[in-house]
């Protein structure tokens, strides 16, 4: 009989699997022993995934002398705080410097693992920085990350379909509404839009936009938060998406997946309500469409105003294992920092969104016309969406928090069931889990 | 139910201390050789088994809260687990999964396997490293391809067969996809393992082909049948890959706490719950533990394994 085989072949998956944890657990307490090299340069292990990313490390390491990047990518996202939780868990393992984005900050700081850059000077380039940007990453005048991109949102839509269904530009979501509801009758197999119940920020994003507040927390004000995902802001938006899902205005495949690729492409969708890094994330998904698209900000919801709203953006951080915490510091500072050679790179190839002024004002950037925007100076709509979006207070268990919005967004959209009773019930669920994690509600 | 779910069943004891001592060699030899021929797998299994399920029994005892560290607990990380809907529910959906994956698995194998036994043409050759190549085929690779197929804009049925109530059985396919040919290979190799004379005689008394699978062929192989409806019972109490894959797909219908496996990996490493993490995995292999030992014991006569 084969058993046999079988056995040796589950001994070796086994063995892979055990090797596999182990050398994540393992791989950079080497480099770290190796770190200072005979000539006394200074090899810094910098996890990211930006695209493009070498390039902005080449800059670097031609550029200082006595200090080099070791770049790994560990993958996007969740990936990446998967195995930095882990390996800041497990006491090694974890890089000097590592990409975070804002949400996740207050979660992977809760661990005190990550070292305050202000005693590293990294306050002196706080002007350097939009105010909302800063106050992500900083507490007074403790600094646990340094501002790379932000996520400013706008409505990106299909020039093409706008002008064949003869659609408005809307500048209201109740003129959103309407268009859509012109384009359902003209053309039944097209969505205004989709809804990606899958992605917590794009949610978020909406409803921060509508006024809503969902957490009160600060790093220095442990172990008290304020917990408030069912206030009004959150269940106007959520009211509107609603109706929208309900009357097949707009689609609810979810983000990221082959099917919404699809959809863009095709033109089943006329707009993609995106972040600031959605321009370049759409040029490299939906290539064939080069040229039909435009750039509008955000729909408003009452006529005439700009309040506007973020969905990502990321940082550097610097991790308690790193044997050269003033380098890190100065890695995490200078890496794109407010120099113009790597944000050449951040903003031509990489599509990032900048959250450093000097960048922000760069003519260079303003004025850079985008050949898949039909030669349309983008960033003009970006750049006052990005100096509109007030400050946000994410938590200290972001992963948990966004897990219950998509999941309970996700179900109502399945069974077709209520958006805000969606959202007590991530009200309930994210109180209790607080109460049992030991914070103290306010 | 991914490949690195699979337990090995516990290996054959070492034949070398019998074979010394018909040699009549002096007893400390026989120990030190007896010893030596089991020490590589031993060591082994101390390192990778043994340690760590220990590390996890004792951590899982402790509660941790992100804001007031570790204290010990007793058993209240396994009495949260019973009283918690999410992994209970859990529990129920593979329970009812296995339930209705195991017998169509190991009924397609075997259907496969006695086909293919009877048959000797170079299309039965051909056949055979077909219904295989899945095996072959990395579980996430295969889940990513039937992700494309199942959507109802790239896949060619136009039907979203990830919707709350086509999902499971969605996922069922594909695991049978995966598992049946490798579950083939495994039966018909017992049932080449089968003396031919046995069939002959069937023949001459008169059984025809159909009666000679069923009545001969099958009770010849029980053995191995047993095998593979362990391997699938476990397989699908650990149910962990496809679902994962296929998550971000629809997470209002495969939620974070879809399977118990996804649920004690999202604990642990999406939410730093490794107390509580370890406690669910505990009581999950209780489950598998009692699920594979009661299929045992019902089948007992069958399987050769008492």
């Amino acid at each position: 009989m084969s058993a046999l085989p079988v056995r040796v072949r589950n001994a070796a998956l086994v063995a892979c699997a055990a090797l596999g944890i182990a050398a994540t657990g393992c791989s950079s307490s080497a480099s770290n022993d190796a770190a200072k090299s005979a000539e006394g340069v200074v090899h810094i292990k910098v996890w990211a995934w930006y695209p493009e990313f070498q390039g902005v490390v080449d800059v670097f390491n031609r550029t200082h002398k006595n200090i080099q990047i070791d770049w790994t990518n560990a993958g996007a996202g969740t990936d990446e705080y998967t195995k930095i939780q882990t390996a800041l868990k497990a006491g090694k393992g974890a890089p000097d410097v590592v990409m975070i984005e804002f949400q996740e900050l207050p979660t992977i700081n809760l661990t005190k693992h990550l070292v305050d850059m202000g005693q590293y000077g990294a306050n002196a380039i706080k002007g350097d920085f939009v105010d909302w940007a800063w106050s992500q990453v900083s507490d007074g005048d403790k600094v646990y990350a340094i501002p790379v991109d932000a996520g400013p949102m706008a409505l990106l839509y299909r020039k093409d379909i706008f002008d064949k269904y003869q659609l408005k530009v809307p500048t209201t979501w109740d003129e959103f509404r309407t268009e859509a509801q012109k384009l359902k009758a003209a053309s039944p197999g097209s969505f205004m839009t989709d809804f990606g119940a899958n992605d917590a920020g794009f949610m978020m994003g909406l409803m921060q936009q509508a006024g809503s507040r969902p957490y009160t927390y600060s790093a220095s004000n442990l172990p008290n938060i304020g917990v408030n995902v069912n206030n009004d802001g959150a269940k106007k938006a959520m009211t509107y998406w609603q109706g929208m899902v309900a009357d097949k205005l707009a689609d609810t495949t979810g983000y990221g997946t082959t099917d919404f690729y699809n959809g863009l492409t095709t033109g089943k969708y006329a707009t993609y309500i995106a972040a600031g890094w959605g321009p370049g994330y759409l040029s490299s998904v939906a290539k064939t469409t080069s040229g039909k698209w435009r750039a509008a900000p955000l729909p408003q919801w009452t006529a005439g105003g700009t309040v506007q709203a973020d969905w990502g953006g990321s940082s550097f951080a610097v991790t308690d294992q790193s044997q050269h915490p003033k380098e890190a510091t100065q890695v995490a500072m200078e890496i794109f920092g407010s120099a113009q050679e790597p944000w050449k790179i951040g903003i031509d190839k990489a599509f990032l969104f900048p959250t450093a002024k000097p960048i922000l004002t760069w003519d260079y950037f303003v004025n850079k016309e985008y050949e898949f925007f039909g030669g349309q100076k983008v960033n003009t709509v970006f750049v006052p969406a990005a100096n509109g979006a007030g400050t946000f207070d994410w938590t200290p268990f972001n992963d948990f928090a966004a897990n219950q919005i998509t999941t309970a967004i996700g179900q109502a959209v399945q069974k077709k069931a209520s958006f805000t009773d969606a959202l007590d019930t991530v009200q309930r669920n994210v109180t209790d889990y607080a109460g049992k994690q030991g914070f103290k509600l306010q | 139910m991914g490949s690195s779910t699979r337990t090995a069943p516990a290996p054959a004891p070492p034949r070398a201390p019998a074979r010394a001592r018909r040699r009549g060699r002096g007893v400390g030899r026989q120990n030190v050789a007896g010893l030596l021929f089991v020490a590589p797998f031993t060591l082994l299994l101390i390192a990778f088994l043994l340690l760590p399920l220990a590390y996890a029994f004792k951590i899982s005892l402790y509660r941790s809260t992100l804001i007031g560290g570790d204290v010990f607990a007793g058993f209240e990380n396994y009495r949260t687990a019973f009283h918690d809907h999410e992994f209970t529910s859990g529990v129920l959906r593979v329970l009812v999964f296995g339930l209705v994956q195991t017998p169509v698995m190991v009924a397609l194998a075997l259907l496969a396997a006695l086909l293919l036994d009877a048959a000797t043409s170079r299309f039965s050759r051909l056949f055979r490293l077909a219904a295989f190549v899945p095996y072959a085929v990395p579980a996430v690779i295969g889940t990513l391809m039937w992700g494309f197929l199942y959507s109802p804009n790239t896949g060619p049925f136009g039907i979203d067969f990830l919707a709350q109530h086509t999902v499971l059985a969605s996922l069922g396919n594909v695991v049978t996809w995966q598992w049946a040919g490798y579950n083939m290979i495994v039966l018909y190799a017992a049932l080449q393992g089968v003396p031919r004379e046995v069939y002959e005689a069937a023949r001459i008394d008169g059984a025809g082909v159909v009666q000679v699978a069923l009545r001969v062929k099958v009770p010849m192989v029980s053995a191995a049948i047993v095998l593979v409806s362990v391997f699938t019972i476990i397989g699908t109490l650990q149910f962990f890959v496809e679902p994962l894959i296929l998550q971000p797909l629809n997470p209002g219908t495969i939620t974070r706490s879809y399977t118990p496996n996804i649920y004690a990996f999202n604990q642990a490493f999406t939410y730093q719950q490794y107390n509580y993490s370890a406690a669910i995995s505990f009581m999950l292999g209780a489950v598998v533990f009692v699920g594979s030992y009661l299929f045992l014991f019902a089948t007992r006569k069958r399987s050769a394994l008492r």
